[in-house]
């Protein structure tokens, strides 16, 4: 009965998400710190899947609307120490209102000139952040009075319990009529746009969805911390790892976005011995994940489920 | 054989001989207590392993437990070293505190050359009460944050000097060599836009005009600048006799850009990297005849301690540590004294032996100033606690010109520096 | 006086933002690539020129040689590997060729900054420059190396001009950029021209990055801020066109120098990337691009 009610991916997604919610019980406080890492990042990495996989904008930026969410929460803390919802809503609307700067000329231009609108936001940002660093804190970071809770297990439950929602939220989305929509304006927009859809709304609206994820993630990730630097929000190398997870989990899959993030933390963490060549380790993995499996984890499994 | 075993190696050999240690201790009860406690005393040590200037911190930590281990240890226990790479980022710090502390269990955190990062960390010493001092930051934000808030705050110390106390050092050395020595009238303060420089060019244009030097401008350039053509054009442009710096986060480009440009003008004053031994290599010799503030250089026995302890280093790693390598090595001793004083590990009886500290390092006495104090936990100066040297690069060295009584050399400049004396 | 100060300096600095330009957008206008490891590259060729010069004392020269067919190899690399690979997969769709060429490029880029921080760690480091002292023109004293920088990079592109416009070969690259299908039905097998153009690019970048180490500097961070500079560059002058490219560089660089010398040294970088702000949402395919 329930299977009818929910597809397999959601079933199975659901099953890991009780057997997550239980670990706390079981593991070290270090382990579900960097879970909760993993989590926030599994959202960044669905929201840009939401943005690739079906509207097919390949945002090379993500890191510009997390770290739009991130610091806008933080330096609000910083001066004003206003409750921390307020300040996460702040850094939300200021991602969703850089979503929509970014859109605009974004969704004008096509082909490599897309992926590079995106990519100077991110350098846009990064430099503002770098020069106002009265404000910001420069390149070093900008420590937040107020965390959410100091408690391993609570900052884990919060972060398993956000993530599943956004990808509840996500997944049905693009299983739904509109979803549905998107994915046909993102293969063929001019048959979209010859059925009646209005393409670029649709586009827009994923746009804004994805910046309220990202920026949500990112604001409820600087009062986990307690800190926000350039290096852990708004680098390239941030949006690179948000798309290496959305692509090693499987592209248009959403819920493989999660593994995938899951799993680069993982891999990082498990090369941390190596010290300096821990960076190095990930990339070429990253790498050779890009160039020899481009389908992904979930995409390998989905590829062999249709053929058969 | 690595220099200092990381944190995975080092839980993996702990978990280990737990599971042996276990099986020991069934017997060990039956038995009256001979030596208490045989578990190590862990000092995690955060710091910039890529850099330069921070990869000393944790390898003189490491020779200083070796050499305590080697003497028995702390009534028995050994000291060891879990060391983490922040990779020069707060948030990776702050991560990497977490895991020290609630993974690792260590006892005590030694960390970083970086001011921006020790304030990032401060709070989550407090908020996990566990010991931190640090080895290199200098920015005066560190010491007021624990005046400000005592009681949550003590479990920091300042194991270097602050940024004013280093712009008070500059001023005393600037007074005796540059008034006083070449009758220099005028200056132009050039610094790099960071937390640890706020304090100090605040201390720099109170002290300076003091001693006798007129400060012209206050030029202060974003760390990130790799082009300082206009910079050196400008204050060429104000002809000032001198150029106070302030830098630490640049230092070989500056310094070569300076040279090619043959800015007629010398520089004195605070240049981290100058510190490094390999600066000269780095700098292709432009290094020559910049002068730097510094706790220690070659050849120089500040202490008694001082020069063994380069031996151990150079023998071991096979260059000279940069400056945060002295006070790591002491911070280590000295958390180790705290140890054995206290009778125990916990933290805030750490935090009152740690107060009581009089201990002669590598770089000097090292007392902390007392609670009540502005500067509460930083280290006390002047004579007979820390006065810090000033240095010279000449010919590939570090030659030491003050003060008067540890100098070993005389003041030589590049062609084209031109000393304008008695204008 | 100040007005002489901010020419020269500018137009030293802008002649080797052209040089990085250049091989930037020749990469993109034969191959289609935006390769995103550019910065690494030149970066690496700077290292390479300073450890084989002042660490192993080979001296200037073999160092500059050494740092050029650093930057070669690691180009000839990027497309062997990375580019080729990706370009002839049948496991990746058309349209999506091209983001995961970025990615990929963009990660081989952080793995060879990752391996200089890891080797020689993250501190800037300077070239031996080739040529030392100063000379005084317009009553401005001027660092020999600045003007020997802006007639190595004037005599490179000059020499590319030379090559594309004159040599067989060249327009045969020429021609590849325009119709690669065309080229083919010459009988030209398209795969050589690429690995030629590769191999320019792979020269272009390491006199770049040479030069670079010689005239300021670099070190492992430098790798990202030279990529954005070079594409930021190239999306002014329009993607594909050099001519486009070479104008856009003194743009950016006497902006950045004009701002340096008479706002601050700290905004330097701002009003380059106001600029691109505006052209994306103007002009988005620049002054004098063709795509």
């Amino acid at each position: 009965m329930l299977r009818r009610a929910l597809p397999p991916p959601a079933l199975i997604g659901l099953v890991v998400v009780i057997i997550a919610a239980t670990l706390p019980l079981r593991v070290s406080g270090y382990v579900l710190g960097l879970l909760t890492i993993a989590y926030y990042f599994g959202v960044f990495s669905m929201a840009w899947d939401l943005l690739f996989g079906f509207a097919n904008e390949v945002n090379f930026g993500p890191s510009f609307l997390i770290g739009l969410g991130a610091y806008t929460a933080g330096i609000l803390d910083n001066l004003y120490q206003p409750p921390i919802a307020l300040c996460i809503a702040a850094g939300v609307l200021a991602a969703m209102l850089g979503g929509l700067v970014l859109a605009l000329p974004a969704l004008r231009v096509r082909g490599p000139y897309f992926g590079l609108t995106t990519l100077v936001a991110v350098l846009i940002l990064q430099n503002f952040v770098v020069v106002a660093a009265g404000l910001t804190g420069g390149e070093i970071g900008l420590t937040v009075p107020d965390v959410i809770s100091i408690d391993d297990k609570v900052n884990y439950w919060i972060a398993l319990g956000f993530m599943a929602v956004s990808a509840a939220i996500l997944y049905g989305l693009t299983r739904s009529p509109v979803g549905l929509i998107l994915q046909a304006s993102g293969q063929d927009p001019v048959q979209a746009g010859a059925l009646g859809f209005n393409v670029t709304k649709h586009k827009l609206a994923a746009f804004l969805v994805s910046a309220f994820f990202s920026g949500l993630a990112g604001a409820l990730m600087v009062f986990y911390l307690g800190t926000a630097s350039v290096g852990t929000f708004v680098d390239v190398t941030v949006g690179v790892q948000v798309i290496i997870g959305a692509v090693l989990g499987g592209r248009r899959t959403i819920l493989g976005a999660v593994l995938g993030a899951v799993f680069l933390v993982a891999l990082g963490e498990s090369l941390r011995p190596l010290g300096d060549l821990a960076t190095f380790i990930v990339s070429a993995v990253a790498l050779i994940v890009v160039l020899f499996f481009p389908a992904g984890l979930l995409g390998m499994v989905k590829g062999a489920r249709e053929a058969t | 054989m690595a220099p200092y075993k990381t944190a995975a190696a080092r839980s993996a050999a702990f978990r280990a001989a737990l599971g042996v240690g276990a099986a020991a201790l069934a017997l060990a009860i039956a038995e009256p207590a001979s030596a208490a406690d045989q578990a190590p005393i862990k000092i995690g040590v955060i710091a910039e392993a890529q850099s330069v200037a921070g990869s000393s911190i944790p390898q003189a930590a490491q020779i200083a437990a070796d050499e305590i281990n080697a003497k028995g240890g702390v009534d028995g226990r050994k000291i060891e070293i879990v060391s983490y790479d922040n990779h020069s980022s707060s948030a990776e710090s702050v991560r990497a505190f977490q895991r020290a502390v609630s993974e690792d269990h260590v006892n005590a955190v030694i960390a970083s050359y970086i001011s921006e990062v020790v304030l990032a960390l401060e709070p989550w010493s407090a908020r996990l009460k566990t010991v931190m001092i640090t080895p290199g930051a200098a920015s005066d934000v560190i010491t007021q944050n624990i005046a400000k808030d005592y009681a949550h705050n003590k479990y920091i110390f300042h194991g270097y000097l602050t940024s004013s106390a280093l712009a008070g050092q500059v001023c005393a050395a600037a007074k005796d060599m540059l008034v006083d020595g070449l009758k220099m009238k005028t200056a132009v303060i050039m610094s790099e836009d960071a937390a640890w420089t706020t304090p100090l060019d605040a201390g720099y244009e109170a002290c300076l005009p003091k001693v006798g030097l007129k400060v012209l401008d206050h030029i202060r350039f974003s760390p990130d600048t790799t082009d300082f053509t206009p910079i050196f054009n400008k204050i060429e442009g104000l002809k000032p006799d001198v150029i106070i710096t302030g830098i630490s986060h640049v230092g070989t480009q500056p310094t070569v850009q300076w040279k090619s440009q043959q800015v007629p003008i010398p520089m004195f004053g605070i240049s981290s990297q100058a510190t490094n031994s390999t600066f000269w290599k780095d700098t292709n010799g432009a290094t020559e005849g910049v002068l730097f503030q510094a706790v220690s250089g070659p050849g120089v026995a500040v202490t008694p301690k001082t020069l063994p302890f380069v031996d151990a280093f150079s023998k071991k790693f096979g260059n000279q540590p940069s400056y945060c390598g002295y006070t790591a090595y002491d911070d280590v001793y000295m958390i180790a004294d705290a140890v054995k004083r206290a009778g125990s590990l916990d933290s805030d009886k750490l935090v009152d032996a740690m107060e009581k500290t009089d201990y002669v390092g590598t770089i000097g006495r090292v007392e902390f100033l007392p609670k009540g104090d502005p500067h509460v936990h930083g280290l006390k100066t002047g004579p007979g606690f820390i006065t810090g040297l000033m240095l010279q690069w000449q010919d590939g060295k570090q030659v030491n010109m003050w003060p008067a009584a540890l100098a070993n050399g005389k003041l030589e400049f590049p062609s084209f520096v031109k000393i304008a004396t008695g204008k | 006086m100040l007005f002489w100060q901010i020419l020269i300096d500018g137009f030293a600095i802008s002649s080797l933002y052209a040089l990085g330009a250049t091989g930037f957008t020749l990469i993109f206008g034969v191959t289609g690539v935006l390769n995103l490891s550019h910065g690494a590259i030149m970066v690496a060729a700077a290292v390479a020129a300073w450890a084989a010069s002042g660490n192993l004392g080979a001296g200037a020269y073999v160092g500059a040689v050494l740092g050029i067919v650093v930057a070669l190899l690691l180009a000839l690399a990027t497309y062997y590997l990375i580019v080729r690979r990706l370009q002839l997969s049948r496991a990746v769709r058309e349209e999506e060729k091209e983001i995961f060429i970025l990615t990929a490029t963009l990660l081989w880029g952080i793995m060879i900054q990752e391996a200089i921080a890891y080797l020689y760690t993250n501190n800037a480091k300077t070239v031996l420059p080739i040529v030392d002292g100063v000379v005084t023109m317009l009553g401005v004293r001027t660092p020999k190396n600045e003007i020997f920088t802006a007639l190595v990079c004037w005599a490179t592109i000059g020499g590319l001009w030379l090559f594309v416009n004159r040599t067989l070969a060249g327009k045969a690259v020429l021609a590849a950029s325009m119709n690669p299908r065309g080229v083919t039905l010459l009988g030209i097998e398209l795969s050589t021209v690429y690995v030629g153009v590769w191999a320019i690019y792979g020269a272009l970048a390491g006199i770049a990055g040479v030069l670079l180490g010689m005239f300021l500097g670099v070190s492992s961070y430098s790798a990202g801020p030279l990529t954005a500079s070079a594409f930021s560059i190239v999306v002014l002058g329009g993607l594909g066109s050099v001519s486009g490219s070479l104008i856009a560089a003194y743009v950016v660089g006497y902006l950045e120098t004009l701002t340096a010398y008479l706002v601050s040294p700290a905004y330097r970088a701002i009003p380059a990337l106001l600029l691109l702000v505006a052209v994306l949402y103007v002009r988005p395919r620049g002054l004098m691009g063709r795509r």
